[in-house]
């Protein structure tokens, strides 16, 4: 053993094991620090740095002299052991464990198996670095390295100058059992932490004045000290509790009070008390046999490790009340209705002493951790608390049981509760089965049983006495203790459960137990010690040897068994209520839908909190390791359990408020439009492996799933659903906005809701800016739809679909080339339109001067930012298109005849569909159609005046409506295609996105499937609504370069040029009398170059922006776009020059 | 344990049990009406259920004795995940708000619609509005106003049904109301439960409740009364329940009629 241990040792110390604790990886697997700090109750800022096999001795009898000569003292205790040194602790225990990195996992867990009674943290002691007065190394025989410590004990309180003689020193001795060279690093981290550790003397001075020990032995001491010390020892005692106001619970002869107070007396005078207390047999049985009352609230503190959290941060308690002082909260609210009802009975409660008490506790708890906030049941533990303990301690012991003791029981799930639970039952199945079946056959829920004894530690299901016993062991033993005194339970009534089968009966056996815990366990028996014995006893005696061998170890595997299980029943609930209580506009949406909504909302959310909780890891480690080795300002509160991780809402409190990223990331996920084009760069064939792994990286970077764009429309809608103004979407907000785009599938309110996101000022304009803002809304929104996109970021559609294509098809091609260019002509007649028909704001600056057309030109002429250097004639892409297009059968056969999508004049007829709000046009429309009017020459006038900022224009609602349904790629467009563009819960193409194959960029060399979507579009955009979700699917991947690009790009000229023409015509049988008037009212045109300038000036800001919402790539697709716009214009235009011309 | 099964020994009329859970925002009485309705008894303040609560009672109809097994539950927001436990295989649910306290009349709402969703087919849901004692209008349990302390507003209020929902800050101190009985009850016509205001510090309409809901279970699903076993403390108000049950099932259909009379605010 001795030799295996040196070999380990030596094993260590070739590798410096502080710069092993240092590495991030065990900072961010945590589980031996987590386990180190769980066994000896440190606070989270402590880390395992060194540790060493050692022997510690403690002489028997120091009290006599003060110079002992310790290496003749054989009369002593001798305990085997591991001492560990973290930051500002030195700890020994004699349960052998190993925190070191380079041990192995089972060696450092080995302390969550049986303990013996003595607490994971065995015998030993947990000293406070600072607590150490002196260390000396002591000569010794070989190598053996031997120090003695010499403690603070009982020095701290007492006035300075006169040291009382009648306080022995604390000496413990140790040897060091490892190599020399492990016995001096070993000394040398020691003797750092030391130096460190005489700056927190001052603070455990303060924290040790609090302890009823040091004013217990003080008065034990007394006499020997004299009387002229009497005034300044004499001191006030030391809170120790409601319980000194308003008497302890139960009869303190009859628990042998005074007795055990002696006892403690003498334990503390020979191992220290408090901060400086060293952990023998006796300790642990003087807590099983109940703590005397005004020691149990130090005692709990110690064995709960609390005091090791106060030593850090004594003020917290009163700063934190002070710092919320006057504020609310939820939290507040809560424990106000449930003050005057915690622990009623008891008298300290019935008063305002207490109560504020609790008030104060509960409320400054709820502050320090808003997530967990305040439970009920926290009210009936707290309040037994402070029974026993001051305010401040009461505090701390509760940070310490809702962080580390009893974790996720109070939070805002109670997953903690609902999981132990689960582990309960399997408990009771495992060890009882017989009882078990008992229970499942007659339909007993055992949990509705067992839950209030976890939750409030049996505080309100014993009597108090009692349920105060097994909490003396609970802080010591850890949860453990709470299933093996339900088990106990359990056995102890087996017999009487077996004999019933409904709930009632079930807990009314319990209840009468209960009720007669102090009674005797054997009232018949003939032998009177027998008789003695109390039922309390007996559980206590059955839970801790019969129930054994439940240990921490069996209670933590047990939990990660049933963790997930339980966690989804919650987390299914949280959906359930969530989706349930989103309100009437909510049923819009199908409940799959709106439950699609959850996933991906939280998604997102939990995404963006995992990798912020990442980035903050990395910080707090750098910062750690700058600190270290000195104290970690890090709020001591604050948990850092491995289970912390984010990610579930099972957990307890999340995130719930969506940022614009996350929006982006949302829309993302969920519209194929939201998807970026571009990686950060484009792809090119050439630089294909190059962009592959940028494209790894990028996609690392949005969590493996397709970056979303970026995109004014976007902005607009965030900013839309945010209707409270907070910078933030709730998952109410998310949902209403879907519900108003996607659930009405009504085409008029779609489109008054595309109007309203344009509608800066809210006052049913939207102006020039907000006119070309929709239009490039509308070429974003379809870019993908109907355009092919020059770098595509994800090429999910090309390979789930055309994998194995690696020529275009050209009458795929051709027919979807027919879709983008028929759309893109349809946004610029929206454009024309909008400016023919806008309003002027200032009716007064109606000039009546340059003509129309030439200037809508030049408007369109600020979109062609544009290349048109892949403007090679494809003469027989032509041919083959017009070919497609008269041989394939559409549902709307004027398509065959003619590219234009106008299927009626607006300015002739109504659309059919025409909605109540659109009815105020007729007059326009009248006016049109009657020609001639005054109104006609207006219209034609701000027509003219489109682009001069001069002359403010706007459109409302009831023109955009008209302009829209005029252009029945557009009503498509709004009917159809838009609010299906939001995928819910049929969003299987952001998966494939998402999957690392689609980022293959060997994929993008080939032409995507073109076709399906024109088809779709054609046949589904009324009826089938599944073709919609293909044309996002096949939206728009074209290899840039390739043939079928410049394809696109000819087709778009030529047909924007036959639909302009064949648009020119229709407009002009409608608009004869305008256009001529239109003719007679050119009168003198506006220099064109004068035009150009004023849009030199305008227009770059407008580009700059562009540049910096679209992404590279992106902003190429969309300028090539707009030059297709301004091509399609031209001729359109150039048609109504020549008619003009006749 | 075993006790006597005091229906078995007055009567050969059939015993069946029926589960009834109560749910509702915390605080709202829901544990001061089951002590109400269990024990006759009303303590000021009770301690906040954690988890649940388990009591019994029993109560005579004409033709069987109906034994409730009432799951009490905890009230607080974060309790609720634990509910389906509760509420599992339960018959009849009994869903309380505070009047005093609107927001808990929109808890009420969704625990109604979890219970009609997740909840076994069938359910008797009862909605219930509590502390009616700290209405000024509570006494008028009859057409007969009780004189509202100050002015005409209360009066006519009562007068004039159409009034009803007049805001809580036209009233005065001695009227806490916040919740007017016609929203409720509408909202309870909607959803088909029953409604009653209650207050269990009084004891007023406490009994009926219970009653009400024993009779709206249908006959198909009770099944015989399991074990019989029930636990000590209901055995003493039994009788005295029961008798009160009975009484108040005999206006009963007096009162179906006439709710509207009985609404006095």
């Amino acid at each position: 053993m001795f030799q295996f241990n040196t070999l380990v040792q030596k094993a260590q110390s070739l590798i410096d094991p502080s710069v092993a604790v240092l590495s991030p990886t065990t900072e961010r697997n945590p589980s031996k620090s987590v386990l180190f700090r769980h066994q000896f109750r440190l606070p989270d800022s402590q880390s395992p740095l060194q540790e060493i096999s050692a022997e510690l001795f403690i002489p028997t009898t120091h009290t006599r002299s003060t110079e002992t000569s310790l290496e003749s003292n054989v009369n002593g205790t001798k305990y085997a052991g591991e001492l560990h040194l973290s930051e500002s602790f030195l700890c020994f225990s004699t349960q052998r464990t190993s925190f070191l990195p380079n041990s192995s996992f089972s060696a450092s867990s080995s302390f969550t198996g049986q303990t013996h009674g003595t607490g994971p943290a065995g015998n030993g002691f947990t000293l406070p670095l600072c607590a150490i007065r002196r260390v000396e190394r002591m000569k010794s025989q070989s190598h053996v390295f031997t120090l003695a410590l010499t403690t603070w004990n009982g020095m701290l309180v007492r006035s300075s100058g006169k040291d009382t003689p009648t306080v022995p020193p604390q000496r413990l001795v140790i040897h060091l059992d490892g190599s020399q060279h492990a016995c001096e690093r070993f000394c040398d981290g020691l003797k750092k932490g030391l130096r460190e550790g005489t700056k927190e003397v001052d603070r455990l001075r303060t924290v040790v004045s609090h302890c009823y020990s040091e004013y217990l032995l003080e008065r034990l001491l007394g006499p020997c000290r004299g009387n002229e010390k009497e005034d300044t020892y004499r001191r006030e005692p030391p809170d120790a509790g409601l319980g000194m106001l308003f008497r302890y619970p139960g009869d303190a002869r009859k628990l042998r009070d005074r007795s055990k107070m002696r006892l403690w007396g003498e334990y503390f005078r020979e191992n220290g008390r408090n901060a400086t207390l060293v952990r023998q047999p006796t300790f642990h049985k003087l807590i099983r046999v109940g703590l005397p009352n005004r020691l149990r609230g130090e005692i709990w503190e110690i064995s709960s490790g609390s005091l090791y959290i106060r030593m850090r941060s004594p003020n917290l308690y009163t700063e934190t009340l002070s710092k919320h002082s006057g504020k609310d909260s939820l939290a507040i609210e809560e424990i106000e209705k449930d003050l005057n009802r915690s622990l009623p009975e008891y008298p300290g409660f019935q008063s305002e002493e207490g109560i504020g008490r609790l008030r104060r506790v509960l409320t400054a708890y709820s502050w320090i951790n808003e997530e967990v906030g305040y439970c009920q049941a926290m009210n009936i533990v707290v309040a037994a608390l402070l029974i026993y303990l001051s305010e401040t301690q009461a505090f701390f012991v509760l940070s310490v049981l809702c962080d580390r003791l009893l974790p996720g029981y109070y939070s805002i799930t109670m997953y903690g509760t609902l999981l132990d639970q689960k582990v309960f039952e399997s408990l009771v199945e495992k060890t009882m089965p017989v009882l078990w079946d008992h229970l499942v056959k007659s339909d007993v829920q055992l949990s509705v049983v067992s839950l209030p004894w976890f939750l409030s530690l049996y505080i309100n299901s014993m009597p108090l006495v009692f349920a105060f016993r097994v909490l003396d062991v609970f802080f010591l033993e850890g949860p453990k203790v709470l299933f093996q005194i339900g088990l106990a339970i359990l056995r102890i009534n087996g017999e009487e459960l077996l004999d019933v089968s409904d709930d009632g009966s079930f807990i009314s056996i319990l209840k009468s137990y209960f009720a007669r815990l102090d009674e005797s366990a054997h009232p018949k028996s003939e032998n009177e010690k027998l008789r003695a014995i109390t039922r309390f006893q007996e559980l206590m005696v059955v839970a801790f040897k019969e129930f054994a061998a439940v240990t921490h170890a069996s209670v933590a595997e047990q939990r990660a068994k049933h963790k997930d299980a339980v966690l989804e029943n919650i987390e299914s609930f949280a959906k359930r209520t969530s989706i349930r209580n989103l309100g009437p506009e909510s049923k819009k949406l199908a409940v799959k839908d709106l439950g699609a909504v959850y996933d991906r909302f939280y998604e997102i959310l939990y995404e963006r909190q995992a990798k912020d909780k990442a980035a903050d890891d990395e910080e707090k480690w750098k910062e750690r390791q700058k600190l270290r080795p000195k104290f970690l300002s890090v709020n001591p509160m604050v948990s850092q359990e491995d289970d912390n991780r984010p990610g579930r809402v099972g957990m307890g409190p999340s995130p719930s408020i969506m940022e614009y990223t996350d929006f982006r990331n949302f829309l993302a996920k969920t519209a194929k439009w939201a998807v970026s084009d571009s990686p950060a760069s484009p792809v090119r064939a050439d630089q294909r492996n190059s962009t592959q792994r940028q494209r790894r990286k990028s996609a690392s970077a949005w969590n493996d799933s397709a970056e979303p764009a970026d995109h004014d429309f976007m902005q607009r809608l965030f900013r839309h659903w945010d209707e409270s103004k907070q910078g933030g979407l709730s998952l109410q907000n998310v949902v209403n906005g879907l519900a108003r785009l996607k659930g009405t599938g009504d085409i008029m309110a779609t489109i008054s809701y595309f109007f309203s996101l344009f509608d800066d000022q809210g006052n049913g304009r939207v102006d020039r800016e907000g006119i070309l803002s929709m239009s490039e809304a509308l070429l974003f929104l379809s870019r993908r739809g109907f355009e092919g996109t020059l770098t595509p970021s994800d090429s999910s559609n090309a390979v789930d679909q055309l994998a194995s294509a690696t020529e275009p098809n050209a009458k795929r091609d051709t027919t979807k080339l027919s879709t983008s260019e028929r759309f893109l002509g349809s946004v610029s007649a929206f454009i024309r339109r909008c400016f023919e028909y806008a309003d002027p704001d200032h009716p007064a600056n109606q000039k009546e001067d340059s003509p129309t057309l030439t200037q809508v030109e030049q408007s369109v002429d600020r979109f062609a930012i544009g290349d048109e250097d892949a403007d090679e004639d494809e003469e027989d892409d032509l041919l083959e298109f017009l070919e497609t297009r008269g041989n394939s059968k559409r549902p709307f056969p004027q398509t065959a005849v003619s590219p234009v999508p106008v299927s009626s004049d607006p300015l002739r007829d109504a659309t059919p569909s025409c909605s109540p709000p659109l009815t105020a046009r007729p007059k326009v429309q009248a006016s049109n159609s009657n020609s001639g009017s005054s109104h006609t020459q207006t219209r034609a006038a701000s027509h003219n005046l489109a682009l001069d900022p001069e002359n403010p224009l706007h459109i409302t609602l009831a023109t955009f409506r008209m302009v829209i349904l005029a252009d029945e790629l557009l009503e498509q467009f709004f009917e159809s295609f838009f609010p299906q563009s939001f995928h819910l819960s049929d969003a299987p193409n952001l998966n494939a996105a998402s999957s690392p194959a689609s980022t293959l960029s060997g994929n993008l060399t080939t032409f995507s499937s073109l076709g399906t979507p024109v088809k779709n579009l054609m046949s589904g955009s009324s009826t089938d609504k599944e073709g919609f979700v293909h044309v996002g699917r096949a939206g728009g991947v074209v290899e840039p370069g390739s043939r079928g690009l410049r394809g696109v790009l000819d087709n778009i000229v030529n047909d924007g040029m036959r639909m302009a023409a064949e648009m020119r015509k229709r407009m002009d049988e409608a608009q004869h009398e305008y256009e001529r008037n239109n003719n007679s009212h050119l009168g003198p045109r506006r220099d064109e170059e004068d035009e150009d300038d004023e849009f030199d000036e305008k227009a770059p800001a407008r580009r700059d922006q562009d540049e910096d919402l679209l992404e590279g790539a992106e902003v190429a697709s969309i300028k090539t776009m707009r030059s297709d716009t301004a091509a399609t214009l031209q001729p359109d235009l150039m048609g109504g020059e020549t008619k003009l011309g006749e | 344990m075993a006790n006597t099964t005091s229906g078995g020994a007055s009567a050969p009329k059939p015993s069946s049990s029926v589960k009834l859970v109560l749910l509702g925002e915390a605080a709202v009485g829901k544990s001061s009406l089951v002590l109400r309705f269990v024990n006759n008894d009303f303590q000021e303040n009770k301690e906040p259920t954690i988890g649940a609560a388990f009591l019994t009672q029993k109560i005579s109809l004409p033709n069987r004795i109906i034994k409730f097994e009432i799951w009490d539950t905890a009230g607080q927001e974060r309790f609720a995940s634990l509910a389906p436990m509760y509420y599992r295989n339960a018959q009849a649910a009994l869903v309380v708000y505070d009047l005093t306290k609107p927001t808990s009349l929109i808890k009420a709402k969704h625990w109604v619609a979890e219970l009609q969703r997740q909840a076994s087919p069938g359910i008797v849901i009862a909605l219930v509005g509590n502390k009616l004692d700290l209405c000024a209008d509570a006494e008028g349990s009859g057409d007969a106003e009780t004189a509202p302390s100050e002015g005409g507003g209360d009066a006519e209020t009562g007068a004039e049904g159409a009034a009803a929902d007049v805001e809580a800050e036209t009233q005065t101190d001695t009227n806490a109301r916040k919740v007017p009985k016609r929203e409720a009850k509408a909202y309870a016509e909607e959803e088909s439960l029953l409604f009653f205001e209650t207050s269990a510090k009084t004891g007023s309409n406490v009994a009926d409740v219970f009653t009400a809901i024993a009779n709206s279970i249908p006959e198909s699903s009770l099944k015989s009364g399991r074990g019989g076993g029930a636990a000590g403390a209901t055995q003493a108000a039994l009788s005295g329940a029961a008798n009160r049950a009975e009484e108040a099932r005999v206006n009963l259909g007096e009162r179906g009629k006439d709710v509207k009379d009985n609404c006095a605010c």
